[in-house]
């Protein structure tokens, strides 16, 4: 009898010291990310990544979120449609991750979401949404809409300059296509004409005879739309043309932009985001918000380009907020608050979530910055 | 005791020798296919994406290892028949394996438009000119968007399936790939010892010594790029059902290199080296995925060491040993 | 030797070229029924490019005749077809194949014809039996002497109606090269004509009724092996 009694009861202990352990283990709250570490999306998704990073240790450092600290959890997808839906997979069933912050390459995020949402877990991405609507259900963008980098540049144009005929020079990704399609429904608004609509590609080294097109259309701006290496050699060739044409171009990195001043001078403008230009914002919500960023990349990371990074720490802070509005980590509950987070301020911007609206950046955020002495410079 | 006795005991202890050797690729695939279906997960997905390569590698592996011919544009069948049946299925709502034979067909007849012409040319002449088939279709697949909506691609593809059942699960992929990767390597074997595919490999050795026996060579060589094209776009055609997505990106050059690395670790022109070579090649990376940053540095590693010490491939390896050893 | 017997195989002014360089010249040469004749030369003599053009694997001008016909140009399957069959430089057998498979290769325009598929094997493994013994090995894997039946018996399979050879000794010991001839000549007694291309004379004098050297790409002299004495008879034309 007492044999048996101490045997009950050394199995409910070692039952309480089993269930105390899978409760510790299970402690941490887990981000999966699938970025392109390699490949064309390298330089945009390790900042992604190391903003998202940067973000959990923060909210670590305060003690996690509703008893749990973050863990991060990063998979290299070589910006690889077929190596997201593997790294996906291993994320959701190996690791168990509660949420996906994933990075930039939107063919990955859109080959695995059918999976994710399966899992009933939700992401939030740095790409644009996938077009599936029960996919769009489970998925939020830190991405401003495709309009905005294109309206303040008309804005820009309409208020300060007399030119009111414009080129539009694109490469063919998703998020450039979506922008060209706006800069020709919205021109008409500013009073603005577009005369010209040309495509390059990424890898293109001349772009000439698009940028002469253009002109001989009688554009006195073009407004260039695409990433990388192309924007310089677009100013070379305005400059090799002898051209009076003023180059707009989107948000980069702005490590990018110094030689291209060099070439273009006074005649060169981009769309900046917030955490770009910090010293020229005036003091609130947003500057304070980017600043309790700022300080940790800059310590880590020195002067390298914060924006990509910026929506990084985005995307974990809005998931903090949904956890802590949800008082749940379930995925459901969990996706359920993101869309409800109304008026929520990130470094891009305020976050204004609904069940129509995933991609929450409502309110223009950008500027239009030129290059002066070296540094970045809004210009008014 | 008697003569024949022995030589019979003697044959039966050969046999024995030597069939685990050629058996050996065969059962280690069936376990790593085994394992996936037991343990699903992750695995399950890293598994049938390499059966789908097993499609892909055999109709390659005809090509270049039958008829011994070069092509760098065998992704541009996949992306044929990929895009074809992604866009049959979703746009004009066609069941799933009309679309995929559309697809296949459409693989075949561009493949004859262009095999025709680019088979005269011999060497790297015809190794560019798969190269631009593979380039071009990559290209159209960019920026006819009004078809394939560019990089957005094409997502909401059906999953594979007959009638109204689909076939969603793991295991039920994994079944259905098998059978579909096992008739391919399967099909490729009736072909190696067919008539034709006879002259697939006499050509493959010395063009004008098929050439003197009468062999048509130009139209062998285009029908040998036929069938690989037909392999690729199922393979193709099989991808975007299991992913349910479809962009550019999947059918690009990668897909080309990866081919021939598995082609080549698995053992070019033997009948298991394409099973083997996909199966090992997908799951390396796997293995080697806790290295984190040496991930690749191990990957690297390991592939030189397979080239070195089994430069014919790993099926080639055993199938030779058990060739030699009845030689001499 | 009264009446001249049929020409089999003729050329007329047979030329040909690898880009700029004429490898043959206006090569007028021939054999008739019967017959096993020789072209002896050195090495780039022009010997295989003759052997070539008659096969339609090079570009020529002039004409190769076969029973009075022109054969078609730059068209070795149709030549083959009307039974002018090479046994080319090298052998050409397909080293990874079987043995069987290499014959079955032999056979290629046959198709299903089983019955008749067995009678030719019954007749090239009656000629060479040590093939029957190797049908499953690869021929790779066979010594040079083997490797060499088995180019001129999977030509036999294809039922020549003439043979072309070129340089069936090349590297063989002297042993296995008098197997082989002795072999060609049972054929040729059989009724096979055959035309026969050497570097080496000797054996190839022995066996043929004609023999034409070739030098540079021309003929230079049309033989009859009963005249010439030596091998070195042969040289004053080789070092002309
Ligand atoms: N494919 C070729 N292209 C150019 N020249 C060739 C080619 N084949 C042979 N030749 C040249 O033609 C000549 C005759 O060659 P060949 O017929 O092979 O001589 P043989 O068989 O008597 O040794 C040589 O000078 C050789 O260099
Ligand atoms: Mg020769």
């Amino acid at each position: 009898m007492q044999g048996r009694h101490y045997a009950a009861f050394a199995a409910a202990g070692f039952a309480a010291v089993l269930t105390a352990s899978a409760a510790n283990a299970q402690e941490t709250y887990k981000i999966g990310i699938s970025a392109g570490l390699t490949g064309y999306a390298a330089t945009v998704d390790r900042a992604w990544r190391d903003g998202v990073e940067l973000a959990a240790a923060a909210i670590n450092a305060k003690g996690g979120v509703n008893g749990r600290k973050l863990e991060v959890i990063v998979e290299d997808n070589r910006s690889e449609p077929q190596e997201a839906v593997t790294v996906y997979r291993k994320m959701l069933t190996s690791d168990k991750v509660n949420i996906f912050i994933s990075g930039c390459v939107s063919a990955g995020n859109f080959a695995a979401a059918g999976l994710v949402v399966r899992a009933q877990v939700p992401m939030v991405l740095c790409s644009i949404l996938p077009q599936q609507p029960d996919q769009v259900k489970w998925a939020f963008s830190t991405l401003p809409p495709a309009g905005f980098e294109i309206t303040k540049r008309y804005e820009y144009l309409k208020n300060k300059t007399n030119i009111r005929k414009v080129g539009v020079l694109h490469d063919p990704t998703p998020y450039a296509n979506l922008q060209k399609g706006v800069a020709e429904k919205a021109a008409a608004e500013y009073g603005i004409e577009v005369v010209g609509v040309e495509q390059y590609k990424q890898d293109d080294a001349d772009l000439s005879v698009q940028i002469a097109k253009m002109q001989a259309a009688g554009a006195g701006a073009i407004l260039k739309i695409g990433l990388g290496g192309t924007t310089l050699t677009a100013a070379k060739n305005i400059k090799q043309l002898g051209s009076n044409l003023l180059l707009l171009t989107s948000l980069e990195d702005i490590a990018v932009f110094k030689p291209v001043a060099d070439v273009l001078g006074d005649k060169f403008f981009f769309v900046a985001s917030p955490s770009q230009v910090f010293d020229a914002l005036p003091d609130g919500a947003l500057k304070t918000e980017i600043g309790r960023f700022l300080k940790p990349w800059h310590a880590k990371f020195t002067d390298r380009d914060p924006n990509w990074a910026s929506r990084g720490w985005d995307g974990v802070m809005l998931t903090v907020a949904a956890i802590e509005k949800a008082k749940s980590f379930d995925g459901p509950a969990v996706r359920d608050a993101l869309e409800q987070l109304t008026g929520f301020q990130g470094t891009t911007g305020v976050y204004n979530m609904s069940a129509t609206v995933h991609q929450g950046l409502t309110v223009n955020p950008f500027f239009i910055a030129t290059i002066a002495n070296g540094k970045p410079k809004v210009v008014e | 005791m008697t003569l024949p006795n022995t030589t019979s005991t003697e044959r039966a202890g050969l046999l024995l020798r030597a069939w685990p050797l050629q058996l050996l690729p065969w059962a280690v695939s069936a376990a790593i296919v085994g394992y996936a279906f037991i343990v699903g997960g992750y695995v399950a997905t890293v598994i049938a994406f390499a059966l789908v390569y097993v499609v892909f590698v055999t109709g390659l592996n005809l090509f270049m290892g039958f008829a011994n011919q070069v092509s760098f544009g065998q992704n541009a069948f996949a992306g044929l028949g990929g895009y074809a049946s992604a866009i049959l299925t979703t746009t004009y709502n066609w069941p799933v394996l009309p679309a995929m034979i559309a697809g296949i067909v459409l693989a075949v007849v561009i493949a004859l438009i262009i095999g025709y012409p680019t088979l005269r040319l011999k060497g790297h002449y015809l190794a560019m000119a798969t190269l631009a088939i593979g380039l071009i279709t990559y290209e159209i697949a960019v920026e006819w968007q009004s078809m394939t909506q560019g990089y957005l691609g094409i997502s909401g593809i059906p999953p594979l399936g007959i009638g109204s059942y689909e076939i969603i699960s793991d295991r039920g992929q994994l079944a259905i790939l098998s059978i579909v990767a096992l008739l391919a390597v399967f099909i490729a074997a009736r072909i190696k010892s067919s008539r034709m595919g006879r002259a697939f490999l006499a050509l493959g050795a010395s063009e004008n010594a098929a050439l003197a026996l009468g062999i048509n060579v130009s139209r062998t060589k285009l029908i040998a790029f036929l069938t690989a094209a037909a392999f690729a776009a199922l393979a193709g055609a099989l991808f975007v059902h299991v992913v349910g997505y479809v962009s550019p990106e999947v059918f690009g050059l990668h897909m080309v290199i990866l081919g021939f690395t598995m082609l080549y670790v698995g053992g070019i022109g033997s009948i298991a080296g394409p099973l083997i070579g996909a199966l090992l090649i997908s799951l390396l990376p796997e293995v080697l995925r806790g290295f984190k940053d040496y991930q690749d540095l191990f990957y690297g590693t390991a592939l030189i060491l397979l080239l070195i010490y089994a430069p014919r491939g790993l099926a080639a390896f055993f199938e030779r040993r058990e060739r030699t050893g009845s030689a001499s | 030797m009264t009446a001249a017997p049929a020409r089999i195989l003729e050329t007329q002014a047979l030329t040909a070229r690898y880009g700029h360089v004429q490898a043959l010249s206006a090569a007028d040469i021939h054999v008739c029924a019967g017959e096993l004749v020789a072209v002896l030369g050195p090495n780039g003599a022009g010997k295989s490019t003759l052997l070539r053009a008659i096969l339609g694997l090079a570009s020529t001008t002039g004409t190769a005749s076969f029973h009075g016909e022109p054969l078609p140009r730059q068209d070795p399957v149709a030549v083959s077809s009307r039974g002018v069959v090479l046994v080319p430089e090298g052998r050409g057998i397909f080293g990874p194949m079987t043995v069987s498979e290499n014959l079955q290769l032999g056979a290629y325009r046959l198709r299903g014809d089983k019955a008749e598929y067995g009678r030719r094997l019954a007749r090239v493994l009656a000629l060479f039996p040590r093939l029957g013994e190797r049908l499953s090995q690869t021929a790779g894997s066979m010594s040079g002497g083997e490797q060499q039946m088995l180019a001129i018996g999977r030509a036999l399979m294809s039922d020549p109606k003439i043979l072309l050879l070129d340089e069936p000794s090349l590297g063989l010991a002297p042993r296995v090269i008098a197997e082989i001839m002795e072999k060609l000549a049972l054929l040729r007694d059989e009724g096979l004509p055959i035309l026969l291309v050497e570097q080496k004379a000797p054996a190839a004098l022995k066996l043929a009724q004609r023999a034409y050297v070739l030098v540079l790409g021309r003929i230079v002299a049309c033989l009859d092996p009963r005249d010439l004495s030596s091998h070195d008879d042969l040289a004053k034309y080789y070092f002309h």
